[in-house]
């Protein structure tokens, strides 16, 4: 066995290309899947009715199957379905969007539901109106509840990225595999790949990590 | 709870649950005007009859991975977790950086360096399944030892200290006094670990070892009618996945309930 | 007494959990400057007819009136009433996440429509008055228990109540802090506020209170001024639960 790591200091800017697609797709997911989100956070809170119904079941069903299917699903179906062609990009997008969509959705609801009763008598007592208990009482703590949940979900986010490799959107894995296919040096390429997912996703599980530490510390008092 | 149901109820009021509902409606029609009338009327979910021996080996090839993962990965698991136990620095790092690199990378790139670098740093070539398999439960053997460290944490420092006032000999402590309870507060966690490794044999398929994603690629290629096929096997992802949680809720009441009546 | 001004008057208050019955037909009225302490056993409904009468749980029978208006009424209706009558809680409820200062001023300034600069200033009287003014900028868990009781009824002072509510104001504090709170509540009765306090505390009772309610299985058995209240018991069950707790 030997690796020939010099290969990677001549073609590593495919590598950084592929990296800036990584993050350009979950920068596109996260926004449209967060505006998504609110929307289903809503329709779960609401409680009843045909939102309600509805929110629960997208949410169920974009948690609980698998990325790939999603990702293929939307790739080969929606361009027969609707008649329009979408790139691989986009595709992968608009997957990776109903993906953060539904769990976003999940940790908000987790988060406003997790909310001190005994700090909303206190609000209601004092005869704040509603809008303000909302935007002073439950989301301020909520968000700093959902932190870790959230950052956690986006470690998930830019490892699932690595799956739109397979629809053929140039991203890292993809670079990767085209420098493996033309130098054999797969295994350079893909740990230098590995090594940039470790980096951009270790801070977070750190990050994590201390957070929940933090929230247990916070309890226990 | 009753006060947040209050405060929707006021806020909601009609506005927010007729602006859900219309959005909804929006949706739905939008999409409906959009759609491909031609392809939706020919749709033909018969067709697939005749690949129902297919499907089912494919689905039960992702059991068996599934099973594969859960299984070994509880068991090199709590090992890795009792390795952090040990008091021996060099040790716990080695245990550290293990499970950090499983656990920060994607599985995808995972398996693929796998089924390239063995057989060049072992000299024996591998086949997609063996593969496959190795990837699968070294990453279920990160996320497993995490579910089994916070568990053994949540172990009160109590059991040590009064298995140790007895003089309960090592393996004997961690059989009958650190595990059991250790293992009863990991079940919910582990349920959970469980759907998700389900999820993940779906992308074992880029080695084409055979689970139901993979005969769902070659039924779809060969029919050229990709929207019956995957949308049978997103329908049999969400069931199963859903049959699991639906159990481990119910587990979770029961447990819930033993623990209330002692 | 009788010729006050009625604060809040229940008649015939009736509230339900599903098959248990927490207030069976509870008759009584609280007039303009009275105390009226509320004892009881735990599950006796005490706490229940306190939240009742602040739109905080939904009566099945009977009508609660609270500064003349009908409850719950609309929900207008019911945040003006709860402006008007402050409550304090047995376990604070003070906002973690806002400084002392801002859990003043909220209510103030959104629902009275307060400026910053007053709303500062009546959050100084306020915290003085419970004698705690030099805390003003700190958070909550930077406060002993005693302290964060004494915040929230600041907290709920800033509205300028015209009655209080207190649900056992002093049950979730280390024995050695119940001092302080309780000495507030007395300055309070002293300056002429209307009051109805669920508690524990017999002595605070006896000393501050006009009436006092014993309550058990969501009734009001015992409806006395202090002095026969404790003297002459004229009910078997407060005679037990008075040979409990004193």
């Amino acid at each position: 066995m030997n690796f020939d790591f010099n290969v990677l200091t001549i073609h590593y800017p495919a590598v950084l290309d592929g990296l800036l697609v990584t993050l350009r797709i979950c920068l596109f997911s996260l926004l449209f899947g967060v505006i998504d989100a609110v929307f289903l956070c809503l329709g779960k809170l609401s409680g009843r009715g045909a939102g309600y119904r509805v929110s629960v079941f997208v949410v169920d069903f974009f948690r609980t199957i698998p990325e790939v299917v999603l990702i293929f699903w939307i790739y080969s179906c929606l361009p027969l379905l609707f008649g329009a062609r979408l790139s691989a990009e986009i595709s992968g997008i608009l997957a990776l969007s109903l993906l953060v969509a539904a769990n976003v959705a999940e940790i908000m609801r987790a988060g406003v539901q997790s909310t001190n009763p005994g700090q909303l008598e206190a609000a209601m007592s004092l005869g704040i109106p509603a809008h303000t208990i909302w935007l002073r009482i439950v989301i301020p703590p909520a968000l700093q509840r959902m932190s870790p949940a959230f950052v956690n979900f986006l470690t998930e986010l830019i490892k699932a990225t690595s799956l739109l490799s397979t629809i053929g959107v140039a991203e890292m894995v993809y670079q990767a595999n085209v420098l493996g296919n033309r130098t054999f040096a797969y295994v350079e390429f893909l740990t230098l790949v590995a090594a940039i997912y470790f980096a951009l996703i270790f801070p977070l599980s750190l990050f994590v990590r201390r957070a929940e530490a933090r929230l247990v510390a916070q309890k226990c008092r | 709870m009753a006060v947040l149901d209050e405060l929707i109820e006021i806020s909601y009021g009609c506005a927010v649950r007729v602006a859900l509902t219309l959005t909804l409606v929006a949706v739905v029609a939008a999409g409906v005007w959009n759609l491909n009338w031609d392809t939706v009327l020919n749709l033909d979910f018969t067709g697939l009859w005749r690949f129902r021996v297919a499907i089912v080996k494919g689905f039960g090839m992702t059991l068996a991975l599934t099973a594969a993962a859960v299984l070994c990965g509880i068991l090199l698991g709590t090992l890795l977790a009792i390795a952090m136990q040990v008091r021996f620095r060099p040790l716990q790092w080695l245990v550290i950086g293990y499970v950090e690199t499983f656990r920060n990378t994607p599985i995808l790139v995972q398996l693929i360096w796998i089924h390239f670098a063995l057989p060049v740093i072992t000299g024996i070539p591998t086949t997609a399944i063996v593969s496959g398999v190795i990837a699968i439960v070294l990453q279920a053997s990160a996320y497993f030892s995490e579910i089994v460290r916070a568990g053994i944490q949540a172990v009160p420092k109590g059991y040590w200290e009064a298995s140790d006032a007895l003089g309960i000999p090592v393996i004997t402590r961690w059989t009958h006094v650190i595990l059991p309870p250790a293992f009863r507060t990991m079940i919910p966690p582990l349920v959970n670990m469980t759907i998700s490794f389900f999820k993940t044999t779906a992308i074992l398929s880029v080695l084409s070892v055979g689970e139901l994603m993979t005969v769902s690629g070659r039924i779809s290629n060969a029919t050229f009618k990709p929207i019956e096929i995957l949308t049978l096997v997103a329908l049999i992802y969400f069931v199963f996945g859903w049959l699991i949680s639906l159990s481990a809720r119910k587990i979770e009441t029961a447990m819930a309930n033993r623990e209330a009546w002692r | 007494m009788t010729d006050k001004e009625v604060v809040i008057d229940c008649r015939n208050v009736v509230k339900t959990y599903g098959s248990f019955t927490a207030l069976n037909d509870v008759s009584t009225s609280i007039h303009r400057g009275e105390v009226v302490c509320v004892v009881g056993p735990s599950g006796s409904g005490k706490s229940t007819l306190l939240r009742t009468c602040n739109g905080l749980e939904t009566i099945q029978g009977g009508t609660i009136e609270v500064l003349g208006q009908h409850m719950p009424g609309t929900r207008k209706e019911l945040e003006t009433i709860r402006r008007r009558a402050g409550m304090v809680f047995q376990s604070f409820n003070l906002f973690d996440h806002m400084s002392i200062r801002e859990n003043l001023v909220l209510a103030p300034i959104t629902t009275l429509g307060l400026d910053r600069s007053t709303a500062d200033q009546r959050a100084q009287d306020s915290l003085d008055r419970v004698g705690i003014g030099n805390q003003i900028d700190k958070y909550p868990n930077q406060l002993s228990g005693g302290q964060q009781q004494r915040v929230a009824i600041a907290r709920a002072l800033m509205m300028q109540p015209e009655v209080m509510l207190f649900d056992e104001p002093t049950s979730a504090l280390d024995p050695e802090m119940v001092g302080e709170v309780l000495d507030v509540m007395r300055d309070l009765a002293a300056q002429g506020m209307t009051m109805a306090v669920v508690t524990h505390e017999m002595g605070f009772a006896r000393e501050v209170g006009d009436r006092i309610l014993f309550m058990a299985d969501g009734q009001i058995l015992v409806d006395q001024p202090p002095d026969t209240f404790f003297t002459i018991p004229t009910d078997e069950r407060l005679t037990t639960f008075l040979s409990k707790v004193l």
